[in-house]
Parts: C-alpha cells; structure tokens; sequence
C-alpha cells in the first residue's frame, strides 16, 4: 500500500535521514522504532509533506506523492497524528472531529464510531482542546485523524508524555482499529507497547534502517533487545 | 529539491547575510577617500546654485540617515521604522536648545545626538527585554514615529506645529553657507563609513554577525545579544541624531515634514535596499541615487510616490540584495566560470544556505 | 459626555470591522496587508463613480463591495504569491514591504488623478434620538450595518464548515494541513472577505463622514492599531479592542484634542506590544 524508496530529507540543506526504504502492505501494522534524535519525526514529517524531501519516492496505493502537499495527501486516504498533536487550542472536541472530516461533512456514524473507541472524548464533546490534559489531547488527535476514514493511519511517537495506563489504552484504540481493516504505520520510542502491536518493524538509527523484520524475529534479535528492550 | 519551506530570518529577506569584512581597514580607507574626492567635486558642478546646493546637502543628509539604519537594521536585525524620530529628536533637540534655550549651536548639536542616542538605546533595550521580534519591533517604533510627529504637530508653542520655524542660532555662521554644510556633511558620511567599517572588524561587528545569523547559537557561545542590540541602536541613533541636528542648522529651518515618517523612514528603506543592506557603501550609492532622481521626478508631484511604490516592488521582488552585492555576484560568477572546477559557494542567498548552526534545533 | 460616548461607539463598530479583515488576514496568513486602507478607498471611489453614473445607491454600494473583494482577489494572485513562499517572519516582512509599495502606488495615482475627491453618502430623514442624544440617522444606519456584517462573520465562522476551516488555520496552521485543508486557498478566500470587509467600511463611514482619496494610510494605521490591541488573529479581540479605542477616541478628542487623542491610541497600542503582546484575546505571538 505504502512504498517509500530511498528517502532522504533534512534541515537547511543537511539530511537527517538518508536512504530509507520501507513498505507497508494492506492491513499491516508497522512499527519505526528509533532512540531519540534518530530521525522518526523527521522522517514522518517528510512523509506527510510538511518537510521537502531531498531524495528518494514514495508511494501510495500506486500514486505518486513526492512533492504533494500535505492537504492533498489527506485528501487521498492518508491520516496523521504528528508528535506534537497540532491540536486548536480554542476549539472544541466537537469541531475537531467535523473538521477531520474536512471537507466532507462530518458522518454521524463514523462519529459515533470514533467516539465508541474514546469513550473519554464523547464526555468532553464541547470542551475546548487546550484546557485537555496529555493523554486526552492525545486521543483527540488519534480521533481527529480517523474521521476522514484514513485508509492508512500514520503516528510519531503517540505515547510522548502519556502515563502508562494511558499509553496502553491509546495502543488498544489502535488495536480496535486495526481490526476494522486500518492500516497503521507508527514511529514509537516505547519499544515493548509498539512491538506487541505490530507486525513487522524497521529499526531507524542515525537517519538509516539499520534492522527491520517481523515483530519476532525483532524481539529475537540480540541487538534490538540490548539497545530498545533493555536486555542484556 | 530544495527545502519548500526553507526558514529565513528577517533580514535575508531584503538582503543577504551582511559581507564578510574581507576587506582590510586600508581598502576601506582608500574606498573612502575614493568616493571623499568624488563628492567633493560636487559643488563645482552645483556650487552656484543654492538650492541645488540645498538638495545635494539634504542627499549627504540622508547617506548618514541610510548608513545609520544600515548599522540598526543589517547588523543586528532591529527594525527601527523611527529612523525619521530619531533624526528629528537631533533636529528639533537642537534647534529648540539653542534657539529657544540659549545653548551655543555646538553644544546644542551635542546635546541633541545624545538625546538622540539615547533615546534609540531605550527603544532597542525595550524590544530586547520583551523579546519583540522583527515585527513588533517594527510596530513600537512605528508607533514611536507616528507619536513623535502628532506631539511636533501638537505642542505648537515650543515646536511650531505645522509650519514648523525658523532657527536663528547659526545664522551667519559657516553653518548656515552656501557651501560649507556640503563639506561638513560630506566629512560626516564618510567619518561614519569609516565607523561603521571599523565596527566591522572589531569584536562588535563579530558579535553582529553571530547573533544575526542564529540568536540561540549566538548566545550559547557566549555573546550577550542584549547588549549588543542596545549598542548598536545607540550607535545607529547617535548618527541619527548627529546628522539631523547638522542638517537642520544647516537648512535654517525645520517642520514636522522635514523628520516625518514617509518622508525619511520609507525613503530609507529603499535606499538602503537599493544600495544593498549591509554593505558599506550601498547607502552612499542609494542616497545619491535617490537624491538625483527625487530632483528628476519633482515635477511629477505625487506621481513620484508611485514611482517609488513601484521600486520597492521591483527591488524587494528581483534584487533583493542590492545593488552592490547584486552586481558583485555577478563579476563572481563571471570569474568562476572561466575557472573551472573552482568551487566557491557563497554567492545568493543568505543565512538558509550558510553552514548550520552552532546548537541544533532538530527534534 | 454621552454623546461621546455614542459617538465613540459608533466609530469603534467600524475601528472593529476595520480590524477584524487585517486580523484574519494576519493571524492566518502570516500577511501583513499595509495596502488595507487603500483597498478601501478604491471601494468607495467605486461606488462614488458608479453613483455618479446614475446607478441608485444601493446597487452602487454592492458593485463596491464586489470591487473590494477583487481587489483582495487581485493581491492575492499577484503580490502575495512571492510571500507565501517563505515563511514566519520572513513572510511578514516581504509582505509589510511589498503592500507598503502598492499602497504607495495605489495612493500617489489617486491623488494625482483624483484629488480632493471623497464619497459621502447622505441618509435622509432628521436626527433620532437614543438615550437623550440626537443622533445622525446615517450614524445609526452605518452602526447598523457594520453590527450585521459582524453578525454575519461570527456566524460564518462558527457555524459554517469552512469558516471552521479558516479558523483552524488560525490556531494552528500545520494541524489544519494534516486535517486536509488548504492554508493558501483559506488565505484567497480570507484576502476576498478583508476586501469586502474594507469596502463595507469605507461605505459606511461615507455615511458619517467623507471619506477622500488621502484617507488611505490614516485607515490603515487605525486599524492596524485596534488590530495589535485587539490580538492578531481574533475577530472577537477586533470589535471589542475597536469600541473600546472608539470611546477613548472619542471621549479624548472633544476633550483633550485631535493630536493628542491620536497619541492616545499610539499609546494603547504600544503598551500593549509591551505589556501583553497577545492583545486583548489574541491567538499568534
């Protein structure tokens, strides 16, 4: 479904990230699993079309989408959930969830889906998202995202600052959705929670994939458990 | 594929990253005297005419007003839109001093430019202090200016008001000549080249250039940035205000239109754009420019206003550099291209293409 | 001391519908539109050639109106499109200087061609008197309208999904690229609207006063003033930062004196730079 091909983008004319190939195939659940400074939020940022990529491809359900711009990647059944959520401080639960919708009218039912899947959201329909705390904003930006009914749902590091329990319920809203057919991609710093997720993971440090393989062979492999899982 | 959204601080957009001084202090000096023995011919060519006379004056005038704001603006990014304020602090302080207060012309110029100056160290130590960007910066001073001419217009009975008055002190004097203000203002331009040469090269002008190009890198190696903002508005306004109270003594009289916002500020900035901020001599090249073609247009009224609209847009879309650096790319690139496989970068655009910063900001 | 009161309102709804255009405009581009003032002026000449073509009035004052929203269309595609390639303040500056030399070429043809020329536009019917004041009817209409056309912006962009849109890139403008919106095509669209919003200005204050060909950057500067201290970027900061600056305006000028009054305001505005940079209810830094 996701094909990216030698990628390479960065900063002020120096690359971050060099190189790098990955796919994902039609109901997958992917995981990017890095250390801090390794490169996943600029290569998801180069993803979704916020940073210019300086080389390399990528493409989806067989478009080509290098040099589009972010707007129209949504438009084409891609979804994002930033590190940063970039949530609007002043509107409420409701109107993020119509504008994820943008520009289609928001769909009762696929709101109600959504707000089945965070219950926690549906109490807070008319709060504003910047009095939420971590984890709730956290949800919204995950709720948001799915209201375009994304064909393939991106994330960096949806865990940053959320609680453990928190955490663990963010990546049951992932599994939820992932059973309703969602293909998912995601960028995480939680090593454990992203690997009992997903099926296949790329390993990115210092801008390369230097691993990838299935969820197994990863927590197998002595370089993994050593460096992320924290096994000698 | 080049960066779609490459970041560029404020004053890459109206010029590049100010030169690097590969000049020495001697090519400078004789640079000086170069264009000193050039301009100096000038009144055998006006000297007979007292207006015209008038007019070249006002054009040195505004060669100190431009390289003034070239020290504010192209070294340390502070938008001083009150470029015209300042000035007019130096000639109305003046004047008002020694007319009205009794104090000898000298003096009453001292006095004025440290007025002057600090007066612009304040506004620069409030910006700084309330961490206004480039924007605000802008805005506050503009305001400063905006107040500055309504109080003028206001208080009529000390500055005249709207007709503005007649300066006595002075008068007879050399000051007041026919040709003697040319050469005094024309050793003032030049004396600030040299000054604002000689900034260059000392640890100010290093200081300069750190904190224009990344403020966070600057400040981590050790600069203090404030300190250095609030120096070179002092600076920059001491000029300001040392050649607005020279040029008001020299013309005899002033009025709220001879320091005014559209007036002095936007003529600046076009000039400065024109002659290449930055540089040290783009502001004599853009005041000489500008001064001849104002004499040019003067028949055409208002007309003229358009056509200084228009050389903003062209210059700010096309050569946003200036003149000077424009025209020195372009003898570079020639020379490059005869010699092949040399590899000097360095030639457009500014701080986008300049090797990364000390601390990086990358996620 | 009422009257001035009233008067000071009435001239804030219009400091407050003034603003609201160069707000949006900012707050969601990034754009500073110093060409405002004229884009207003153009309107009411306009609508003044167009009534002195026999058009009745209020088809005249609709083709101004189309005429202001060109005019923000016309910006858009020519001037701004060098500025919407950098960004942050980059983007502010190139846009402050660019609509800073249109406004001079727009307001030196005016004056050149057309001097002393303004558009007045009388409201018949004697005064009318409201909480003991005799008020002008063209006062009353002009309060009138400019509430109606606040009425009108609040509802587009609470009520309506593209108005959601528009203000989602306000709050954030990469949070409204990942929800599939187009910030360039927000900014057209909010361009058009402070083009609109200028000429229902211009028309309204012909109502009060004359609005001549030089007035151009003295509009701009009101409302860049009301905009700083209303907050960039809020519409509600706009009108409420616009009647408060009316009164004073107004109060301080039938007291105090015009020069002073205006220092006044320059005042309000730079203390709030200083003091709260954010304005009254503002958004962006």
């Amino acid at each position: 479904m996701l094909d990216v091909r030698g990628l390479s983008a960065g900063y002020q004319g120096n690359d971050v990230v060099h190189d790098v190939s990955i796919h994902v195939d039609d109901g997958e659940a992917v995981m990017i699993i890095g250390s801090n400074g390794a490169g996943k939020t600029t290569l998801f940022r180069a993803m979704c079309g916020l940073l210019a990529s300086s080389a390399g491809e990528v493409s989806f359900q067989g478009n080509d989408l290098t040099g589009m711009a972010t707007h129209q990647l949504v438009r084409l059944g891609l979804g994002f959930v930033p590190a940063e959520r970039h949530l609007f401080p002043r509107m409420t639960v409701k109107e993020h969830l119509a504008l994820g919708a943008y520009p289609g009218r928001p769909d009762s039912d696929t709101m109600n889906v959504v707000l089945d899947v965070f219950p926690r959201l549906a109490e807070r329909r008319s709060q504003r998202a910047g009095t939420m705390s971590g984890g709730e904003q956290q949800m919204l930006a995950m709720a948001r995202a799915l209201m375009a009914r994304p064909r393939l749902l991106v994330l960096d590091e949806p865990t940053t600052g959320l609680a453990p329990k928190l955490a663990h319920e963010a990546y049951e809203a992932l599994d939820a959705m992932r059973r309703e057919g969602l293909t998912i991609l995601v960028a995480e710093q939680q090593v454990p929670l992203a690997m009992a997720f997903s099926d296949r993971g790329y390993v990115l440090e210092d801008g390369v994939i230097s691993i990838e393989g299935t969820s197994e062979a990863l927590a197998a492999d002595p370089r993994v458990r050593g460096a992320y899982l924290g096994i000698a | 594929m080049t960066g779609r959204f490459s970041k560029a601080t404020g004053t890459s957009v109206i010029g590049g990253a100010e030169q690097h001084p590969s000049r020495s202090m001697r090519t400078v000096f004789l640079l000086v005297a170069l264009v000193g023995a050039l301009l100096a011919l000038v009144p055998l060519w006006l000297g007979s005419s007292r207006v015209m006379m008038g007019v070249a004056v006002l054009g040195l005038a505004f060669a100190c007003y431009v390289i003034a704001f070239n020290l504010i603006f192209g070294s340390t990014g502070q938008l001083f839109l009150c470029v015209g304020a300042l000035a007019g602090i130096g000639g109305y302080g003046g004047a008002i001093l020694a007319d009205t207060v009794g104090v000898p012309v000298a003096v009453a110029i001292a006095l004025a430019t440290v007025g002057a100056s600090l007066t612009g160290g304040l506004l620069s130590w409030i910006a700084v202090r309330r961490s206004l960007g480039v924007i605000f910066t802008g805005i506050v001073t503009l305001i400063f200016s905006l107040t500055f001419e309504n109080l003028l217009l206001g208080l009529g009975t000390l500055t005249g008001g709207e007709s503005g008055f007649l300066i006595s002190a002075g008068a007879g004097t050399f000051i007041r000549g026919q040709i003697p203000p040319y050469y005094l203002m024309l050793a003032m331009v030049l004396s600030f080249v040299i000054v604002h040469g000689l900034l260059r090269r000392s640890h100010f002008g290093w200081a300069f250039r750190a904190l224009r190009d990344d403020e966070v890198a600057a400040e981590l190696a050790g600069v203090d940035v404030a300190r250095y903002r609030v120096y070179a508005a002092m600076i920059g306004a001491a000029m300001l205000g040392l050649a607005g109270a020279t040029y008001a003594f020299a013309e005899g009289r002033i009025s709220p239109t001879t320091f005014g916002f559209a007036q002095l500020d936007v003529t600046v900035i076009v000039m400065l754009a024109f002659g290449g901020i930055g540089t040290l001599f783009g502001p004599v090249l853009g005041a000489a420019t500008f001064t001849f073609l104002d004499e040019v247009l003067i028949d055409f009224g208002r007309l003229r206003l358009v056509a200084y609209g228009t050389l903003i847009i062209a210059l700010f879309l096309w050569m946003p550099r200036g003149v000077i650096p424009t025209v020195g790319d372009l003898f570079r690139r020639r020379r490059n291209r005869r010699q092949p496989g040399s590899s000097r970068g360095h030639s457009t655009s500014g701080p986008a293409d300049d090797p990364p910063p000390l601390a990086s900001t990358e996620p | 001391m009422t009257a001035s009161i009233l008067d000071g309102i009435v001239l804030g709804f219009q400091f407050g519908l003034l603003a609201a255009g160069l707000t949006l405009v900012y707050g969601l581009g990034g754009v500073l539109h110093l060409a405002y003032g004229q884009m207003a002026v153009i309107s009411a000449m306009v609508v003044l050639f167009t009534l002195d073509a026999g058009v009745p009035v209020v088809p005249a004052v609709g083709i101004g109106l189309i005429a202001g929203g060109l005019l923000g269309l016309i910006l858009d595609l020519t001037i701004l499109r060098p500025v919407y390639r950098l960004q942050g303040e980059a983007r502010v500056l190139l846009s402050l200087l660019l609509t800073l030399g249109v406004a001079f070429v727009v307001d030196g043809f005016l004056n050149w061609r057309y001097p002393l020329v303004g558009l007045s536009l009388h409201v018949g019917g004697g005064p009318v008197e409201l909480l003991g004041v005799p008020m002008r009817r063209g006062s009353l209409v002009a309060s009138g309208v400019t509430l109606a056309s606040f009425l009108m912006l609040f509802g587009f962009l609470r009520g309506t999904a593209l108005g959601r849109a528009v203000r989602s890139v306000i709050e954030d403008e990469e949070g409204a690229r990942l929800v599939g919106i187009d910030p360039r095509r927000m900014l057209r669209i909010i361009l058009v609207m402070s083009g609109v919003l200028a000429a229902i200005v211009a028309v309204t204050r012909s109502m009060v006063a004359p609005v001549t060909v030089t007035a151009g950057f003295s509009i701009t500067v009101f409302a860049l003033i009301v905009t700083v201290v209303g907050g960039l970027g809020s519409v509600s900061g706009a009108l409420l930062a616009g009647i408060i600056l009316g009164v004073v305006n107004s109060i301080a000028a039938s007291y105090i004196g015009t020069f002073l009054s205006l220092i006044i305001l320059l005042a309000a505005a730079a203390l709030t730079i200083v003091l709260r940079p954010a304005g009254l209810l503002g958004v962006r830094e």
